[in-house]
């Protein structure tokens, strides 16, 4: 893989076979950037594939590699799965001691794709969709679970879908930094802080269990399968933050209003976990009688989509339903099948959704700092900057921009627009010059959500860090 | 993958013995015979032993560590990549991927503590570091190791000798001191424990490993190899390898920058 000797001053050599396009991400364990990898034969109009490039800092003063990072690396430099982000590169820069592991890009993310339907389309994902965006998922997650592999941190946000091109619509499980091999762990796997975001967190996380299993992704794909067909997080819990211990009341609460309360009687191990026993009073005190998922998913109760939700949202985490067993459900079975292009409309002649392309901060360089641009956006505000840039491809002529010394964005982003172009092209020539329109106009409203997020109409729908 | 040894990446690594004893030529310019290089891995194995002990880590983690290290130097020369920061190294980064995290601080210190008289092991956080990105680098990032243990307890039990699990489990451990793990199958390893144990314990398991369908001159060949290294060596499992004999070799070495 990388070849991590500098070729000049802080500049290694391996950066020399992608050209910056510029960041996408911000986690905390660093940056997630978008580039394109040079082709090896350089010729005009030819570009290589897109990548995404993942920069960890270094986690703590005299800690070395972060963790996080160590994982995704041992982690998929073993495995490979159509369903399962591919891991296409790892780069050290020795001088600054950085790491980056180059991912194929993925356009989309179900955080992106459930947003855009709820708030500017105003209409549910299409049935096909759903299901194949739910069946990919179990395949990925059957995969990386008969190799005892669990994610631990599933969530619409680390669920990538292809954009347009060879693998358009597919879906990729990301971000295995939380991710464990089961098999054979040293120590109890909780020991390492708590995981999963709390509105996927399994109940038996949430009531203190010492060992869980590949059951707790299979809640999170409960919790995911909700959100795809109602728009809505399903348990939009409230997290106590800065509680020494991982103890959630209100997510439990949430779970418990919609699915009933647990008893010992359907869940025998109930009776063992931690917080069950410790919290008498708030946990076993209140009793929700009535289930009522099937009035927030809006399905009929006999219905196989709903018997499957249920299944993978079962209290006791051992007779939760397994990817395996998902993948074989009567749901799966039933028009409209599941496809291979989660993406398609799922008749011919229906129009296709054109999902907006991830936002660019073509100001922010390798080392995360950013180039303010005089030109362009004086006031410094990097969403003006951004939506500018942005529409360059259908203004500019093929010339880098004056004032842009670090990233001739004018040039990457006109070739990496004609590129996804031409991948449409092949699918829906009629319709190219709206979806780009299309595409567009929908951004400014994106690059927005970050200053929008503390007014945002729905309150319950808290501050999601984009994590990549 | 990383359940599956036939999928894995470590399956795909392993090599013919000839390679694993071939002395890199920035070694060989200095002089180290393929007896030396043997010794300095027999005795940093050792080092990463003794070394954990002291920080309390399982032997799991040092299985991987010392695997780590011997797959560097089927890649990079001794004197390129000073074995004495390679070993603390190694094992700080197997700390990492078996879940058991050791501070380089500690690390550090310990070496300290260890061979405190001796200013060539002496080495500061940074240098630890900077090498365990080296070492990733090196590794070519393949960081998942399979180990003769947990075969080792299944067969086992399936051959119904769990009394000799102490022993046998000795066995493995000193099997680290040796290049097996980069040439065999880990159960093969176990196996070829196994079939030592019991000849030496007087248990016959000469049916139970006929069943097992297995191509014992693979088997009876490890054992061989394990039982010529005890010979040859007679280690003493405390100290390793005495000092005059290791000093020599690795004073060909050039020295620390």
């Amino acid at each position: 893989m990388g070849d991590g000797r500098a070729g000049g001053a802080n500049r290694p050599a391996w950066l020399q076979q992608y050209e910056l396009v510029g960041k996408i991400g911000e986690g905390t364990y660093g940056l997630v950037f978008l580039a394109r990898l040079k082709p090896a034969h350089p010729a005009p109009g030819r570009r290589g594939p897109p990548i995404a490039i993942k920069k960890f800092k270094q986690s703590k003063e005299g800690d070395g590699v972060s963790p996080t990072a160590i994982r995704e690396i041992m982690l998929l430099r073993e495995i490979n799965h159509e369903n399962v982000v591919k891991l296409v590169n790892v780069h050290i820069n020795h001088a600054d001691m950085s790491l980056y592991l180059a991912f194929d890009y993925a356009e989309h993310d179900l955080y992106e794709i459930i947003r855009h339907h709820r708030e500017k389309l105003n209409a549910p994902i299409n049935p096909y969709t759903v299901k194949s965006l739910l069946w990919q998922l179990l395949n990925g997650l059957n995969y990386l679970h008969s190799n005892w592999i669990i994610h631990r941190d599933l969530k619409p946000s680390n669920i990538l879908v292809m954009g347009e091109g060879e693998e358009h619509g597919i879906i990729k499980i990301a971000d295995f930094g939380l991710a464990r091999i089961y098999q054979a762990p040293l120590k109890a796997l909780c020991d390492n802080g708590v995981v999963v975001t709390i509105w996927y967190r399994a109940p038996e996380l949430l009531l203190g269990a010492k060992h869980y299993t590949s059951a707790v992704d299979m809640w999170a794909v409960g919790c995911i399968f909700a959100e795809l067909l109602t728009l809505k997080p399903l348990f939009q819990g409230v997290e106590a933050k800065n509680t020494p211990n991982p103890f959630q009341l209100d997510q439990l609460d949430k779970i418990f209003k919609v699915l009933g309360h647990p008893t010992v009687e359907k869940w025998p191990t109930l009776a063992n976990l931690p917080w069950w026993q410790n919290d008498q009073q708030h946990i076993q005190g209140h009793k929700y009688e009535n289930p009522g998922l099937h009035n927030i998913v809006h399905l009929p109760q006999k219905s196989p989509a709903f018997d499957l939700l249920s299944k993978m949202l079962e209290y006791d985490p051992r007779k939760r339903i397994t990817a395996a067993q998902a993948l074989e459900h009567e749901y799966f079975r039933m028009d409209p099948l599941p496809g291979r292009n989660a993406l398609l409309p799922s008749q011919p002649g229906e129009k296709i959704v054109q999902y907006p392309v991830r936002p660019v901060d073509t100001t922010t360089d390798f080392e995360g700092t950013t180039s303010l641009q005089p030109t362009q956006a004086p006031s410094g505000n990097a969403a003006q900057g951004q939506s500018v840039s942005r529409s360059m491809p259908r203004q500019m002529p093929q010339q880098p921009m004056v004032g842009m010394p670090r990233v001739a964005a004018g040039t990457n982003m006109a070739a990496f627009n004609a590129a996804s172009q031409a991948g449409i092209a092949g699918l829906n020539p009629g319709n190219i010059p709206m979806q780009r329109g299309a595409g567009g106009q929908s951004h400014p409203h994106q690059l927005r959500r970050k200053a929008d997020q503390g007014m945002m109409q729905n309150p319950g729908y808290p501050q999601q860090k984009r994590r990549f | 993958m990383a359940a599956n040894f036939w999928t894995s990446s470590h399956c795909k690594q392993l090599l013919d013995p000839e390679d694993v004893e071939l002395v890199p030529a920035a070694d060989r310019e200095r002089g180290i015979m393929p007896e030396e290089f043997r010794l300095v891995k027999i005795h940093m194995s050792f080092h990463i032993w003794r070394l954990a002990q002291q920080v309390k880590v399982r032997q799991r983690v040092i299985a991987t560590a010392v695997t780590y290290f011997r797959r560097v130097y089927t890649r990079k020369s001794m004197s390129e990549y000073d074995p004495r920061l390679v070993a603390p190294t190694c094992l700080y980064l197997a700390s990492k991927v078996e879940e058991s995290t050791v501070q380089a601080r500690l690390l550090v210190f310990y070496i300290k503590k260890m061979c405190g008289s001796d200013d060539k092991y002496r080495f500061e956080i940074k240098d630890i570091l900077e090498m365990e990105m080296k070492l990733l680098e090196a590794l070519d990032y393949y960081l998942v190791v399979f180990h003769p243990y947990r075969p080792l307890l299944q067969l086992l039990q399936d051959a119904g000798i769990t009394d000799l699990t102490q022993f046998a489990w000795g066995l493995v451990n000193d099997t680290y001191k040796m290049d097996l793990i980069l040439i065999y199958p880990p159960y093969m390893i176990a196996l070829a424990c196994i079939y030592i144990a019991s000849a030496l314990k007087d248990k016959d398991t000469t049916s139970w490993f006929e069943e097992l369908r297995v191509d014992m001159n693979i088997v009876k060949n490890i054992s061989m190899e394990i039982l010529d290294f005890y010979d040859t060596y007679k280690i003493d499992p405390q100290r390793g390898l005495p000092d005059d004999k290791i000093s020599p070799v690795l004073n060909k070495l050039p020295a620390k920058s």
